[in-house]
Formats: C-alpha cells, structure tokens, sequence
C-alpha cells in the first residue's frame, strides 16, 4: 500500500515535466512586433525579449550584455512564429509579460490587419490588457532604434512611458481588450497609440502648442529617439488615419469610458496675445452624453462636460486674478478654443471618417430593443454620420494655484 | 481512598496477610529479594503501646527518613495508647489486608507496618520521590502571563493547578496502568462540568491499555490516540498549569502522571492547537493581532515553499516582471531544478533544527555559525542555491516557530514536504488538491467524539474563539462540542 | 454514512451554493450567448422563475411526507417501481451532467493553465481529489464547504471589485439581446441548470431537523441565482455582446484581464487557486449525491464504496475523445433541454398525484 502510494507519488513528479519549466529555460518576450511581408498571410514578428541578467544584483558579468534581445523570424501568427524562433533563439520564448504589440502602419492600414492580431486573442499568453502601438516605421525598426537611456528593462520602459502618455492624454489606451470589444461591436473607431523613432519634418512650437503634433513631429534634443503622440484611427480593424495628440486629448474628454489624469494646456493671452496663459486642465465628471434618436430625421446628440481649469503661469502679468472682467474673458478663450477644437474634430469624424472615435454608439443602444433592430438601425452609417451634435463645455471652476499674484512689472522696473 | 482498578486479572499476590509477623516478614523478603535490593529496608521493633514486635517495610530511596523516625518509629517505640491510628503521627493510615497491596504501597513510597498477631498490616505516606522544583518553562514561552510550569511531580503540579482554580467540584481521581510497574494515571476534572461520556470513554481507553509499563504521559499519550497512523494530533500536550486549568475551566479533562512534566489534555479542537493562552492575557486587539500573525504563519510554513515551487515552475506569468527577471537572473548558474535548491534548503534547515536540539550546550553558539554558512551566503556564493530561496526557506522555518504546539509543529513540517512534491508534481492543481484533500481528512477527525474543526463547522453553541477571538465579557458559553453539564460562563 | 446529525443550516447553504453557484465560472454563459447574444444574463432569471416553484413544491412534498429522501418520496407517492423508474432517470440526469461538466473543468484547467499536459493526468488529478474528498463522507463535506466557502466568495468579490472600472453598463443595451422571445425560450429550455437543486435533495434527512435543511436551500438557491446573475452581468457589461459569443470561458477571460495595481498584471493564477476549491468541492459533492441516490435506489445501504467505481466511470465517459466545443455547445445543450421540462413538470405532478391519493391530508 504505502510503496505502490510512493510510486504514485513519483509517477506524478515525473507526469508533471510536460508543463514544468524552469525559470531560466524561458525567455521573457516584452514586445512582440507584427510586419506585412510581399506574401499574404505571412508576417514578420518580432520579438523583444529581456535580458534578465542586465540591471540585476546578482548577474555576475551580465553587464556588457544588451538589456534586451531582439529576433525577427516569419510566421503566420504570433504563436506559432515562437517556435520558428526557436530555431535561434535558445529558450522557449514566453508571451505571458508580453506589455506591448507593435504594428507598423502599413500592416495596420491592410485589409488582412484584423486576421492576425485575431491570434492574438485565442491564446490565453497574450493578455488582454497589452497595449497596440502603431509605429510609422517597420515594427522591428521601430523596436530595434528604441533604445531607452534610464530603463534599462524594457518592461519598465514601456509600463512608465505608456502609463504617463496615457495619464497625459496624448495617446489613448488602447488594450487588445478594448480593441476587439469596439471592432467586434462593429460600430465605433478604435484608437490605438502611435509612435516613432524616426524624426520627419519638426513642426516649432508656436505651431504645434504642446500638443498638436504626432508622434516625430516634435523637436527634441537628447533623450530617447522614440515619441508617443497622437493615435491611429481604427474602423473596423483598419487603420484609416492617424490624429494629433490635441485631438486624442479631446477624444478622451469626450469619451466617458476613457480616463485622463488632466494635462498642461496653453491658449494666447486673451489680453496680449503675443504670450499664452498656461493652464493645467482636468475633468472631474463624466461628459454627460444625451443622445435623442430618431427615427427618420437625423439623431440629436448633446454633450455636456465639466472641467476645472487652474492657471499654472501668465507670462504676460495681466491681472486675472483680481480683475473679473479679465478673468471671464480668459475663461471665454479657454471654452472657445476647446469648443472649436471639438467642432472640427467632429466634424472630421463625420465627414471623413463616418464614424465617432468616442465610443458614442454605446448610448444609442437603449433605444432598441434588440440587437437586430438595432444592427438594422446602424450606428456607422446611418445614426452618426448625419446625427446633429451639440458639444457644450462648461468651465466649472477657474482656480490660480498658490500665487495671489504675480509680480507688477511696472513696479519691479522701476 | 484510592481505587484499586485494572488489577484483578493479575492476582497471583492476592493472598491475604498472615496472622504471624514471621511468615508476613519472610514473604516480604522473598517478594522484594531482600538483602540483594540494596535500598529495600526493614526495621523491625517492639511497639510500646501493646507490647508486640513489629515490622516496617519501604524503600529508602523513595520515602523521607526524618518523617519515619519522627512520626513512625519514635511514637511506636515511646508512645502508649488504644489504638495504632492514635500513636503514629502521621499524615494518614490505611488498613491493608493483602500482599499485593501492600507490595503496590511500598512501590508508590510507603511504609507499611507488620504487627505480630494482625492480620492487618498499616500502609502510612512517607513519599519523597525526587524531583525538579517548579522551573519556569522553557518550551512555551510567554512574555505576559504566569511563568511557572509543571515539573515532575504529581503533587506539585496538581497543588500548581489548585491553586488557580479553587473549585471543590475540581476532582482528581486516580488509575493504575501498566500490568509490572503499575503507574498512577490522574484523572482531572471539574465534576460538575464535565461530560459523562467523555470521561467515561477516557477511563475505558485507560482501562483497555493492556502493556507491561507505562513509564510518562508522553508514551500514555500514544497509547490513548484512536488514529496512531494519523499525521495530525488528537490529544494536546502541555507544560503550562495554566493553559491546563483554562482547559479544565471550559469542560475538558485532563491526565497528569507524576513522572511527567506535562499534562494532557482532551478532547481537542483544532483550536486548541492554534490558540495560545497568551492571547487572552493579552487585550483583545492585542491577543487577535498575534492570532492574525499565527495564522500568516500557518500558512507560510506549510505552504510557502510550495507555493513558490508551483508560480516558478507552472505559473511563471504570476511574477511581477522585475522579479521575474531576478529571479530568472539568479537562476541562471545555478546547477539544478528550482525544487531541489527547495528541498536541499529546507532538509538543510531541518537538520540544523534536529541537531540545535541535540548538540550539547557548550557547543551551542557552533550551530549558529555552521548553520549561517548553509543557510546562508556561502550557499549562494557557491551557485548551489539562488538568494531568493534562502529567503523563502528561511521564511517557512522562522515562522514554523511559531506554531507553539510541538505535535502540530510536526504535522505541519510533514505536510510542508507533502505540498511541496505535490506543487513540482502539478503546480496549483495538484497543491489545491493535495491541500484539499488533507483539510478534509483533518476535519473528518475526531478526538474523543469531537470533530477537528467545531464550534466553526460543525456549528456549536460556545465562546466562538476560533480564528479570533471576542472580548472576555462577550464570552458566555462553554464550549458546545463537549455537552457540558453547565453549558454558561456567564449569565448575560 | 457517518451521520450524526452535525450539520446545520449553514453547511447545507454552503454545499448547495458550491453545487450550483460554481456554475458562474464555466462555459454555460458561452452557451447562452449563442442564441441570446447580451440579453443571455437574463436567462437566469427566467429559468430560475420557471423552476424555483418547483423546487418549493418538491420541498413542500417532503415537508408533507416526513422522514423522506427524493428517492423514499417518489417511492411512496408513484408506488414502488415507478418512483424508481423515476428516481433512475433522475440519477441518470445526475450522472450525465456530472460527467459532461467535469469534462468542462477539466478543459478550462488544461487550456488555460497547463496547455502542454495530457487530459488523461489532469482528468486523473481530478478524479483521485474528488474521490478521495468524496469517500470522507457528507459530513465532512459539508464542514469544508462552510470553512472553504468564504474563502471562495471572498476571491468572487475581489474579482468583482477588480473589475469595476472596466464595466461599460451600456453594454447591456439593447437589453432584450437577440430579442425578447428568444430569451424567453432560452430562460424556459435552460431552466435546468438549476436542476441540482433537486439533487441534493436526496440528502434531506442529513440535518437532525428538516426545517433546516429547507431554509439552508432556500437560501442559498436565493443567494447562488443572484451570483449567478451578477457575474453574468459583469461578463456582458466587459465583453461587448460580439466578444462574449466567442469567449468559451469568461470567468478565466476576466481574471486574466483584471490586474491588481500595475506591478501585480497578471494574477490569475491566484483565482485559479479558489477557483479550483469550489470546483473541486463542487464534484466532490455531485459525486457524492450521485452514488446516494444510485445507492438509496438499488437499496444499498453502504454506497460508499461505489464511490471508487462512479468516480472511474465518470473519468473514462468524461474522456471520450469528443472536443470541448462539440461537448459543451452540443451534448450539454442537448441535456439541458431535456431536463428542463421534466424538473419543471415532475414536482406538479408528484404534487397532483399525492392530492389525489390523499397522501396530503394525513397530516
């Protein structure tokens, strides 16, 4: 009894080597890069992998060694191209860390773009919250020249750089989960990140204003050659453009179930418009969203948001915060600008796009009763692009920060 | 009076004491080998008081010299008067009329006195077994709390419980065990608490021990166990005339035996090995606090090296990524499987633990250094072992300490090896199942008709001390598993 | 049968929440969506109104015949050999289901956490666990349940608080799904996957009083339906209705999507652990009241041995080489049609049977 339990005991032990793996015979795949090839239905993947001896105290002699490994091998999905590297690489490579997915824009903008990453979702190693990066260059390009100076891990690299984007609000989140829910639901437009390493023509700062740029536009000195900004449009998973990280921002105001921490802003002193007024922008609600369908005339859609505004500097040295006058005519500036900025965004959705980057269709849905009707009704063709849409901001509390006042320049020059 | 139990069916003794003091002396000598057992004694006298020789008998070695010839020998020979029980002074006299008796006296310290021409010979207490004094105790320690602990002897430590518990209703009744050297086994309890049927079935458990000599409570225990087999304890062991009265206070019995310095106690719960009774001199958050940090520890000893074993091995996409890497990193030189370094680590730790309680005290500061060197750096310098599972082993076995109880201690080290060749064997699945399967057997276990896991399932009426506890003043009800015959500390 | 009369209230709610609530965390909202798309979380609710008044009345029958189990009842209210006609069909639904759902469990296990591993170990994993529970008796089972069961909840409301933030309540418009008649069909066809209600019932004489094993499945079929409910709203309201149509097992797709702050990504290995408690349990109970009511049938009176071999039985079907998919989508769906009617009708029927015997009025 008791040997035969031993037996058993070690017959389990052994059964059990077919899912055990020891740590050190994985290699731990960050980001994985997807590429069209001139053959339909093959790709190229790419996978970065990190180095586990780099920036750790016990790898002893791992410093000359690069923080990250990175292979290129053709496949036709993404798991499958692991075991193709295998060929070179010499460990299992493992996708459960897997943080980001590159796609280079031109397999973004091809039609076969949603049968490849659809592999993506059978395999419970790709977690559905990895994020999608649409790079202008090749994916291995964009993963080779990306060369973090201060993390030396790339996980923490991609973890810290898409965290602060996203906070910032200048690229959307953009999970696989959310990809496929808004590609499946088959009505709205999905926005992913956008990003590069290769620099094309700079825009100056007057120009762009922080935040009007996409990702290589901005003039940079030092640092790492990658820039996140704006984001890639998405319908039905295809990507058809690409919009600036102004309009990502508006987007995410827009869109109740996106979350943005607030950013720093700029608009031309209403009083001296030679200087801007910085401000720090957040939004404490929801936008409320009140869509009215009709049946035969074109749907109404009002949205109402909320947002706090607090000075951060006023180079010019106008008096807003004494002067009430003053004050209501920054306000206006602030609330029009935005309100513009929306318009044509919108507009541009309408127009160009015939459907809304917000996720709006999710509010139209309570007038039907079921989904057929509500297929029937069609969100992307019929209800959006000829809806009437009233966007309404409303400046909900205008604070300065901890300074009073500033300094009177008549007075300092004197 | 003490009773005379288990010791009918060996009567080849039981002849009844002569009439002549002669043949009573020479069956004696011949019972006790006289003359070759050197510290047997025999003092024979001419008692004053009704002018007839007589005879005393007892082992120098176990009775008190000063108490014979002060309150035996010297009133014999000087004091007149009726009768015998009115001229020795002292403590009590006991009628003896048989040989096996009276052999079993001398055996427990007594002195028995032979008259001429009485067929009845006087069994009178001069016990002085030697013993320890009352020492503070070593193995369960507290910081808040009375400090004393059993020693071994049977007064003592009964004398250690009364005077805590002062209750008339508290009786200690006594059983001899073993069929050669007959030991005394005491039975301790509240009267009119206890529950008749437990008691009972303890005394027929004690009854049926059929062996020659039953030396401590340490081997008594073994032999009162229904499941000897069994990986878990049934019967708690402690040193703590505290802990034992808090016991007998809430219904429950306990066994001394005066070769022994520790009590038994039953039934037991599952409770009574977790709970300290620390815990309740402590102020609740206080006491609940440690209980919380108890049952962290439970779980870390038993389980966290399997634990480790199955993430690293099964499901590494648990890691946060920076350990991971760590880890992974650390690993890289290491020449064998992560569940060997695991096995080596805790093997090593064992051993240090089983030698620390051999090595003899002068040695004692060698084991401190000789086990920082496996244990510690020098393993992971030489890439046998990777830093972090010093860490993980070093947790299980500081927070085995912790389990007071050494029987659970045991249990609970056992087990740790079981979970860790389940978790190499099938990660999560085979160390939810194995864990499964042994909290099932524990709560299919009973002690003495009490299931493991009462009052928390199966529900009882009681004081709902279980993971926690509640204040002492919401603390009405005994505990409802044992059937009391008072089921209420307090009315409301 | 070590039965003494120990359990109470509470170990009954916990076995019968574990028999039935554990049904949250398997592939049945897969099946529901095929038809019901987004309106699928409504088909509890219905099913649970078509059979809820059944299970009362079959309470109340026992209630009426003192000192019967499912099997005595149907026995004295259909005679002899048709109450055990009766009683067989209901172990064979038992064992039909028992048997396709392990198979379920055992291909979520291998799929999502040991993809290279052979069923037939895991299957054997299994089994040896749930037997081994099983053979320790009612009792016992009852007592892990009540000392595992908060545990298991426990993790339920971590995950349902983890995955707060990502509900989109919108996404359970239109609300009627693929439309109101269709889930009205569903809800009604589907009732039976209540139907271990019933099961349990077999072991209605294990608490010392029978109003404790009433109010303790009362309750928990109460409390297991709005589990139930709230899980499958939380699968809707994550998963658009396209998405969820594809998920073969949301539970798992949740917990791999939730992530407890950003260090700790990917933690579902630790629901897996809770997971498996209540799966395991789970079976350990149906085997358990499967063997019962087979031995109280056949008038064995130590059934506990047959134990061994029903666990074999229930591996080797289990492992008949069809693919998860044709299991769960066809033969379950194929089983749960069938049964619905008959749990929903048996009750009324009994109940009319013994008005007109006059069983009722005698006391």
């Amino acid at each position: 009894m008791k040997k035969t339990f031993l037996l058993l005991c070690f017959l389990f032990i052994m059964a059990g080597c077919q899912d055990r793996i020891e740590l050190e015979q994985q290699s731990y795949v960050i980001a994985i890069g997807i590429d069209s090839t001139d053959d339909k239905g093959t790709y190229e993947f790419t996978y970065q992998m990190a180095n586990p001896e780099v920036g750790s105290a016990a790898g002893q002699g791992g410093s000359e060694e690069p923080a990250t490994e990175t292979v290129t091998v053709q496949g036709s999905d993404i798991l499958s191209a692991t075991f193709t590297a295998n060929s070179f690489v010499s460990k299992k490579l493992t996708l459960d860390h897997t943080k980001v997915i590159v796609v280079s824009e031109e397999t973004a903008r091809s039609d076969d773009f949603i049968r490849v990453i659809q592999s993506a979702s059978r395999t419970p190693q790709v977690r559905r919250q990895v994020q999608m990066i649409v790079s202008k260059e090749k994916a291995s390009d964009f993963i080779n020249n990306n060369k973090p100076l201060l993390e030396t891990r790339p996980h923490k690299y991609y973890q810290t750089m898409l965290t602060r984007a996203i906070e910032t609000g200048i690229v959307p989140e953009a999970t696989l989960h959310r990809f496929f829910q808004i590609t499946e639901g088959d009505a709205d437009l999905f926005l992913g990140i956008y990003a590069t390493t290769e620099k094309s023509d700079q825009k100056s700062a007057s120009e762009g204003a922080e935040d009007k740029y996409i990702a290589g536009e901005i003039p940079q000195i030092g640092g790492s050659p990658t820039q996140f900004m704006g984001s890639a449009v998405f319908k039905e998973g295809k990507m058809i453009d690409i919009i600036t990280g102004e309009e990502t921002r508006l987007a995410h105001a827009l869109d109740p179930t996106l979350r943005m921490e607030g950013y720093l802003a700029t608009v031309p002193d209403p009083m001296m418009p030679d200087y801007r007024v910085s401000y720090e922008y957040s939004q404490a609600e929801m936008p409320k969203i009140d869509i009215h369908y009709h049946k035969d005339k074109p749907t109404t859609i009002n949205v109402e948001i909320e947002f706090q505004i607090e000075v951060i500097a006023i180079p010019s040295l106008v008096e807003y915060t004494q002067n009430v006058a003053y004050r209501k005519k920054l306000e206006k500036e602030v609330v029009t600008r935005l309100e513009q900025n929306t318009k044509a965004l919108i507009e541009k959705s309408q127009k160009e796009y015939r459907s809304d980057p917000f996720y709006w269709s999710l509010y139209v849905r309570k007038y039907f009763k079921d989904i057929p009707s509500y297929e029937k009704a069609d969100w992307h063709k019929k209800i959006y692009p000829n809806a009437e849409i009233n966007v309404t901001y409303t400046l909900d509390k205008l604070e300065f920060g901890k300074m009073i006042n500033d300094s009177k320049l008549d007075e300092v020059r004197d | 009076m003490r009773k005379m139990k288990g010791s009918q069916k060996q009567n080849k003794n039981k002849e009844t004491i002569h009439y002549s003091l002669s043949a009573n002396i020479e069956e004696m000598k011949q019972s006790f080998s006289y003359g070759l057992n050197k510290d047997f004694a025999m003092r024979t006298l001419k008692a004053k008081y009704n002018e007839k020789k007589a005879c005393l008998f007892y082992y120098s070695s176990i009775v008190n010299g000063d108490t014979i010839t002060t309150h035996i020998i010297k009133p014999l020979l000087e004091q007149t008067g009726e009768k015998l029980s009115n001229i020795v002074t002292i403590e009590n006299v006991e009628e003896v009329t048989d040989f096996e008796t009276a052999i079993q006296n001398i055996n427990s310290g007594k002195v028995i006195l032979f008259i001429e021409q009485d067929s009845t010979a006087y069994s009178m207490d001069a016990a002085d077994f030697q013993h320890r004094t009352v020492t503070k105790s070593e193995n369960e320690r507290f910081i808040k709390g009375p400090q004393d602990a059993f020693t071994e002897s049977l007064n003592t430590n009964i004398s250690l419980i009364r005077k805590q518990l002062h209750n008339h209703q508290l009786v200690n009744e006594s059983i001899q065990v073993g069929k050669r050297s007959k030991n005394e086994v005491n039975i301790i309890y509240v009267k009119d608490l206890v529950n008749n049927d437990i008691l009972s079935n303890i005394k027929k458990r004690l009854d049926d021990i059929d062996v020659d000599s039953i030396r401590n409570i340490e081997l008594l225990e073994q032999y009162l166990e229904e499941r000897p087999y069994s990986l878990i304890p049934t019967i708690l062991y402690t040193e703590k005339p505290d802990k034992a009265t808090a016991f007998l206070e809430d219904g429950y019995v306990i066994l001394l035996m005066n070769t022994s310095s520790a009590c038994l106690i039953m039934p037991v719960t599952f409770w009574s090995f977790f709970h300290s009774p620390e815990d309740r001199y402590l102020r609740f958050l206080y006491g609940n606090f440690s209980r919380a940090i108890r049952l962290l520890c439970f779980y870390l000893t038993s389980m966290i090296s399997a634990t480790f074993v199955a993430i690293a091995n099964f499901h590494s996409e648990m890691i946060p990524p920076d350990l991971l890497l760590a880890i992974t990193a650390s690993r890289e030189r290491i020449p064998f499987p992560l569940i060997f370094e695991i096995l080596i680590m805790e093997i090593a730790f064992e051993l240090i633990r089983e030698a620390g309680i051999r090595i003899p005290n002068p040695l004692g500061p060698t084991i401190g250094i000789v086990g920082a060197l496996i244990l510690g750096q020098a393993a992971v310098e030489a890439n046998i072992i990777s830093p972090i599972i010093v860490i993980i082993a070093a947790l299980s076995g500081l927070s085995s300490f912790a389990i007071a109880d050494l029987s659970m201690n045991f249990a609970v080290r056992i087990l740790r090896f079981i979970f860790i060749l389940a978790a190499a064997s099938y990660g999560m699945l085979a160390l939810t199942g194995a864990f499964l399967i042994i909290f099932m057997y524990a709560a299919s276990i009973k002690s003495f008709g009490v299931p493991f896991f009462s009052p928390m399932s199966p529900e009882f009426v009681s004081t709902k001390d279980t993971i926690f506890r509640k204040i002492l003043k919401k603390e009405i009800y005994r505990p409802g598993y044992l059937d009391l015959k008072d089921n209420r500390k307090r009315s409301e | 049968m070590q039965n003494k009369g120990f359990l109470r209230v509470r170990e009954i709610a916990a076995m019968i929440l574990l028999l039935v609530g554990v049904k949250l965390s398997d592939s049945t909202p897969a099946l529901l969506t095929q038809k019901a798309q987004n309106g699928f979380w409504l088909i509890p609710v219905i099913s649970f109104i078509c059979i809820f008044p059944s299970f009362l009345l079959m309470l109340y029958l026992l209630k009426k015949y003192k000192d019967k189990n499912l099997v005595h009842l149907l026995e004295a209210i259909l005679g002899k050999g048709a109450g055990k006609a009766v009683s067989f069909i209901i172990f064979l639904f038992a064992f039909l289901s028992m048997t396709l759902d392990s198979r379920n469990y055992i291909e979520q296990i291998k799929l999502l956490y040991f993809p290279e591993s052979p069923t037939n170990i895991i299957f054997l994993i299994f089994m040896v666990v749930v037997f081994l529970g099983a053979k320790k008796g009612f009792e016992v089972i009852g007592y892990s349940s009540w000392i595992g069961l908060p545990l298991i909840k426990a993790s339920a409301f971590t995950i349902i608080f983890l995955v707060l933030g990502d509900l989109v309540l919108q996404r359970i418009f239109p609300i009627f799904g693929s439309g109101l008649p269709i889930i009205l069909k569903e809800g009604v066809v589907k009732a039976s996957m209540f139907a271990e209600l019933f099961y349990i019932l077999i072991a209605y004489l294990a608490t010392r009083e029978t109003a404790k094993f009433n109010k303790g499945s009362i309750i928990a079929a109460l409390i297991a339906f709005f589990e139930i409910l709230i899980f499958y709203f939380i699968y809707i309201t994550v998963f658009d209705y396209n998405s969820v149509a594809k998920i073969a097992f949301p539970f798992h797709d949740i917990t791999q999507f939730i992530s407890f702050g950003e260090f700790f990504t990917n933690i579902e290995t630790l629901f897996m652990v809770f997971w498996l408690f209540a799966a395991f349990l789970k079976f350990i109970i149906f085997l358990y009241i499967t063997t019962w009511i087979f031995g109280v049938i056949f008038e064995i009176k130590d059934f506990e041995p047959l134990l061994l071999p029903f666990g074999f039985l229930v591996g080797t079907i289990g492992l008949l080489p069809f693919n998860s998919v044709i299991n769960e989508l066809h033969f379950r769906e194929t089983l749960l049609t069938i049964m619905s009617p008959f749990f929903i009708v048996l009750p009324v029927l009994l109940w009319v049977i013994a008005l007109l015997k006059g069983g009722l009025r005698k006391k």
